[in-house]
């Protein structure tokens, strides 16, 4: 058995547990929340409108208490969704409220970009990997040996007819 | 002489283009910064234009009940006011200038000041030594701003005799920018 159909096993079972893992954490359901549960989860959503870098959840000022008591008002409804309620904070207060960038438009980017770069370093790598198998390859036979042997002896016998 | 023959370098054939995928993407990325608007605050649209005011309902500083929904009929204008805000303080006197202008007209705009993150007390003393005797809201969990999606302070709204959220302006105003904008609103509304 060669040394590449020797370590294909290991690539498989990398793969496998790789998946296994990336589906677990996809689909893993934390079970229901409660109404206050809900509205930690949406307040770590949306940043604060008029402080830098705080959320909803951390700050303490009036309006993110005021925006905190319409998220608990809406979760109390009971007939909206998480992101119902994100959508309306965000068309009151602009798209600068929203924590979590969209997945359309520009934003997109902040998705897709180390998406595309972990591609790159993928495909780098197996580029990679190539090369070195390439230069592996390379390592003189028998046959090269004695092609080089030959070479010299020509060329010793150049020296000695000058 | 035999030549050596050299295994083919694969890296020196990629370079090229690796290093003109590295450079295209600076290049687009320069572009799109360059051409890029710079990020200025928008102190005139809103979601809410052209659709109906949020149903909001409170009480006046003199212990009125204010429900929004109920002004229907009119032309009303909502200011948000903290008394520790400069600007806010600082637009005052062209909202008493409004108000003694809206005075003389027949179906004259009615003006609330919604109190923004204050105490009543420091709105109350403001009022009386600075003047101004129209009704002022309380906003005490800050609902009403919510609704608005106001965060800043001094914005005002015009709201038509429909119920109809028609301008949204987010920085100070002048007595006489309100009173063309709401000529400039009758006769659009007819």
């Amino acid at each position: 058995m060669t040394r590449s159909l020797k370590g294909w096993p290991s690539w498989v079972l990398l793969v496998l547990v790789v998946g296994g893992l990336l589906a677990v954490g996809a689909s893993r359901d934390a079970g229901a929340r409660s109404p206050k549960e809900r509205v930690e989860d949406i307040s770590h959503r949306l940043a604060c409108p008029i402080c830098d870098g705080e959320s909803v959840f951390e700050s303490r000022n009036a309006d993110s208490q005021a925006i905190r008591i319409e998220i608990a008002r809406q979760v109390d409804t009971g007939t909206v969704s998480d992101d119902q309620i994100i959508n309306f904070i965000e068309q009151r207060f602009g798209s600068k409220v929203l924590l979590v960038p969209r997945a359309t438009g520009i934003d997109a980017l902040v998705w897709a970009l180390p998406v595309a770069a972990l591609v790159c370093a993928i495909v780098g790598l197996g580029v990679a990997f190539h090369r070195w198998k390439t230069v592996a390859d390379t390592i003189p036979d028998d046959a090269d040996r004695q092609l080089v042997a030959v070479a010299l002896a020509n060329d010793d016998d150049s020296d000695d007819e000058l | 002489m035999i030549e050596p023959v050299l295994p083919e370098r694969t890296g020196r054939r990629i370079a090229p283009f690796v290093s003109l995928a590295v450079a295209l993407v600076v290049a687009a990325l320069f572009v799109v910064l360059a051409s890029g608007k710079a990020s200025k605050p928008d102190v005139t649209s809103s979601f809410l234009t052209g659709k109906p005011a949020p149903a909001v309902s409170s009480t006046t500083l003199d212990g009125q009940a204010f429900n929004l929904a109920r002004r229907k009929g009119s032309w009303v204008v909502l200011n948000f006011f903290q008394s520790t805000c400069l600007p806010c303080k600082a637009e005052h006197p062209e909202l008493v200038s409004f108000v003694a202008q809206q005075a003389g007209i027949s179906d004259g705009a009615e003006l609330y000041t919604i109190i923004k993150d204050d105490s009543d007390d420091a709105v109350v003393k403001w009022f009386a030594d600075h003047g101004g005797d129209w009704p002022i809201v309380k906003d005490d969990n800050g609902a009403i701003a919510t609704a608005f999606g106001v965060a800043k302070v001094p914005e005002t709204w015009i709201i038509d005799p429909s119920g109809i959220v028609v301008v949204r302006h987010a920085t100070t105003i002048t007595a006489e920018f309100l009173s063309t904008e709401l000529q400039r609103l009758r006769q659009a509304y007819g």
